[in-house]
């Protein structure tokens, strides 16, 4: 199901309401042109799996938290803002989760130079 | 004044490099916050410049306690994405294989979890001859005892030996035995009893918030098996039951883990007697290239730590991007919440009923 | 109050014993005697004890189905020889935010403490360096410094692993420490005496404390089983949650005389025990010491057995038990043996 970005806390909330109580998984593909956040939602009592598919534009990728439905969010959505830049708008910024970068460049996306001379957040 | 204190990333019970600050009053835990990301070496990433199956050994490296389960989600997914049926035998075979590989996780969990605990090895080293008696068995059918890289698209490498059935009969009666006696051993103990029973409950419906999975989530009353609801391989023709308790204690996670080696022991079983004649041999690995049918796959695994879910879009040779969705990930990022209010030492016995892999964690 | 009662109940025997030995009083001799016999003394239960730590680690590979230390020395019987030489090798390493006295001071008084310990217990009718009226006292006395010296430890180095195995030493103690205490109370109420050769020749003829109150030896078994911070009471030194509790921070030779002095604590325990409950010396054909140091082993043969079969408790749970399990029992014991022997 594509949806738009606005409207993705309450259709979160409105199919936990419907049943679909578990949140499987939040990733997202870096597509270079754009980029696509994808939410994996399952209702428990019969294992249907639904998708929410939200397209975003990389110079301006942001997505409202849904982890006032889902706690499961917290850390998937620190792990899509540390690795594809994704911000998070709505929710404490915590520190990163898995990495220290120094930001300039989210690894996971295509641009990352693999051979760039990173620095951690440390400046090691 | 809470005293703040750093567990790890170099600490007995930590389950590999694992840091988590907690702030103890004397020795309640009030807060816990993990850090996590000392094995982060980006495998999702890594697999985007690599041929589809050179990955394997990767994915095997993800969780190292139960190898072939991440491995066969992989496989499993590349087969979706290229439109590539699995041999009739070959799905047998594989299901053998990974409730074997089930049953050595489980085992590995057992003598771990008494580690933590404070039983300082006696269970580990029990176990952990069990578990080489199934590495051996493994051994047998994939010619590796760790890291096995044994599915192909469409099979498995080396098919069952002649006498694999009746070796793995016997090892499977010698099991149930053994477990029966382990189950005594723990479970006649007071104080083991007394550290398991009502630690680190999980309601359902906080189990199903955080969205831990696999046998801690089936500890708190939820039936959601993969094997049972999106049946996969042979899964769907045999005969085994969800096991699940509705306590969601400690003990209730470690008598699903334990009851779980005893259905894996009958679907081996039933397995061997049904398993057909025929061709289990997969495709070589240098004969990949055809292009991928479907554009984006998403594959569920039960693994023995939980659902792994891969999701794939396919470029033709390479994963355009692979996102794997580790059990681990999860259930430790469920952690705080079950140790909040216990004391520093149920923190470990907590951990150790979450059975947690840290390179799974990562990534 | 204590001072007192310790130069009262030493000195005076000393004195009366040594003249009544040499007919001279000369405290110059008297001294050199001691601190030969004490010399000797600890030499004999270093070995034991040593002896015990190989034993240990033998048995306790068997259990685990292992071969346990094979490779220096016969039966690997060297091999804690191997890892005490090693440690002492190495560099002591003192942290930076820690109390640099009191690090150094800790070990001094955990060595001193077994010392002292040695010192006061009978090993056999001959075999003794002091016959005190109140020995018995005086050994719980001295017991009681032992987790002191922990805290001290715990504190010292500045870890906060430490810290935290400091409070558990100070909760246990308030949880296992008084039953222990009755339970001797009624030892002595038993054997007319506080003197620990007249509390085992009250045992002769087969009727050992441990037939009589076998309430008491329980209690005391689990009691010392806490004091000598054995599983599954070892919340001091908890590897697995404490990563080694206030030995933390410890390293080199420092940790070398610590890890000694768990033997030394096991072995000196089930001394104890089998002076208290289980007739100590007395025994047909063999000398009195052999039959002593058979009847340690075997107990200290039960404490490494169930180091390998149990987990370990938690503190408030230890709390629990000793308030609502261990404290009534010991009372319970005092109250059957009042009955048994005053009666």
């Amino acid at each position: 199901m594509k949806i738009d970005r606005n409207e993705l806390m309450h259709i979160v909330r409105s199919m936990k309401g419907a049943g679909y109580d578990y949140l499987v998984k939040i990733t997202a593909v870096d597509y270079e042109r754009s980029m696509t956040a994808i939410y994996f939602l399952r209702e428990m009592k019969s294992g249907k799996d639904e998708t929410l598919e939200i397209e975003l534009d990389p110079r301006d990728a942001w997505l409202p938290t849904v982890i006032d439905t889902f706690p499961a969010a917290d850390w998937y959505e620190r792990e899509l803002s540390e690795m594809f830049g994704i911000q998070i708008r709505g929710r404490i910024a915590k520190r990163l989760l898995l990495e220290k970068w120094d930001g300039t460049e989210p690894p996971f996306r295509k641009s990352f130079k693999w051979n760039s001379d990173y620095k951690t957040a440390d400046g090691e | 004044m809470p005293t703040r204190i750093n567990i790890g990333p170099v600490h007995p019970s930590t389950h590999g490099v694992l840091r988590l600050v907690a702030d103890v009053e004397g020795d309640t835990i009030t807060n816990l916050e993990p850090h996590i990301g000392f094995l982060h070496r980006g495998v999702e990433k890594l697999v985007e410049t690599r041929m589809y199956m050179q990955s394997p050994p990767y994915m095997e490296k993800l969780d190292y306690v139960a190898p072939l389960a991440m491995d066969d989600a992989y496989v499993a997914t590349v087969e979706a994405a290229l439109g590539i049926e699995v041999k009739e035998r070959a799905m047998y075979v594989r299901l053998i294989q990974l409730e074997l590989q089930r049953i050595a996780s489980h085992l590995f969990f057992t003598g771990a979890l008494c580690n933590d605990m404070g039983l300082m090895f006696t269970m580990f080293m029990w176990c952990f001859e069990d578990r080489d008696r199934v590495l051996d068995l493994l051994a047998q059918t994939t010619g590796q005892r760790m890291f096995y890289v044994s599915m192909r698209l469409g099979g498995v490498t080396l098919d069952l030996p002649p006498d694999f059935a009746d070796n793995c009969n016997e090892f499977l009666d010698y099991m149930e035995k053994r477990l029966g006696a382990y189950e005594n051993f723990m479970e006649k103990n007071p104080v083991f009893m007394e550290r398991m029973k009502g630690v680190g409950v999980l309601t359902s419906q906080e189990a199903k918030d955080l969205g831990v999975t696999g046998p801690v989530l089936r500890a708190s009353g939820v039936p959601y098996d993969v094997r049972k609801a999106k049946p996969y391989y042979v899964y769907d023709k045999l005969h085994f039951e969800v096991q699940t308790d509705n306590r969601g204690d400690n003990l209730a996670r470690y008598r699903v883990r334990i009851m779980e080696i005893r259905e894996s022991a009958r679907l081996i079983r039933e397995a061997l007697r049904q398993i057909p004649e025929g061709d289990a041999k997969g495709m070589p690995v240098k004969l990949i290239g055809p292009a991928a049918k479907n554009r984006t796959v998403t594959v569920s695994r039960e693994c023995p730590r939980g659902e792994a879910m891969m999701y794939m879009v396919a470029d033709p040779q390479k994963p355009y991007r692979l996102s794997i969705r580790s059990p681990n990930f999860v259930n430790l990022s469920a952690l705080p919440h079950m140790a909040k209010g216990h004391r520093l030492g149920d923190l470990f016995a907590i951990m150790g009923t979450l059975d947690l892999v840290m390179a799974c964690v990562d990534r | 109050m204590i001072d007192s009662l310790i130069i009262y109940s030493v000195l005076s025997p000393i004195a009366s014993w040594w003249q009544a030995w040499t007919g001279s009083g000369s405290v110059l001799l008297y001294s050199a005697a001691i601190i030969i016999y004490a010399i000797a003394v600890m030499i004999m239960i270093s070995i034991f004890a040593y002896i015990f730590g190989w034993v240990e680690r033998k048995v306790i590979a068997k259990i685990h189905h292992r071969h346990g230390p094979t490779y220096v020395g016969k039966y690997g019987i060297l091999q804690n020889l191997a890892d005490i030489i090693k440690l002492l090798a190495k560099e002591n390493i003192t942290p930076a935010n820690s109390d640099r006295l009191l690090v150094k001071l800790a070990p001094i008084l955990l060595l001193a403490i077994p010392t002292f310990l040695i010192l006061l217990l009978p090993l056999s009718q001959s075999l003794q360096a002091t016959n005190l009226g109140l020995g018995l006292l005086i050994i719980f006395v001295i017991i009681a410094f032992l987790p002191l010296a922990v805290f001290i430890a715990g504190f010292a180095t500045g870890n906060k692993f430490a810290d935290i195995s400091a409070q558990r030493s100070v909760l246990m103690l308030v949880s296992y420490e008084l039953p222990m205490v009755i339970v001797v109370a009624a030892i002595a109420l038993a054997a007319g005496s506080f003197n620990l050769a007249s509390i085992i020749s009250a045992q002769a003829g087969f009727t050992y404390f441990a037939i009589a109150m076998p309430i008491g030896l329980f209690v005391f078994f689990v009691a010392m089983l806490a004091e000598m911070e054995r599983p599954p009471f070892d919340l001091r030194e908890a590897d697995s949650e404490l990563i080694a509790g206030w030995l933390t921070d410890f390293s080199g030779p420092y940790y070398a005389i610590a890890l000694f002095i768990d033997y030394t604590k096991v072995f000196l325990g089930s001394l104890l025990i089998a002076m208290l409950f289980l007739g100590g010396w007395l025994g047909p054909v063999l000398p009195g010491v052999v039959w002593l140091i058979l009847k340690a082993f075997i107990i200290a043969l039960f404490v490494i057995i169930i180091r390998a079969a149990t987990v370990r408790m938690r503190i408030d749970r230890i709390l629990r038990f000793g308030w609502t399990w261990l404290l009534p029992l010991s009372l319970l014991n005092l109250i059957l043996v009042y009955i048994l022997f005053a009666i």
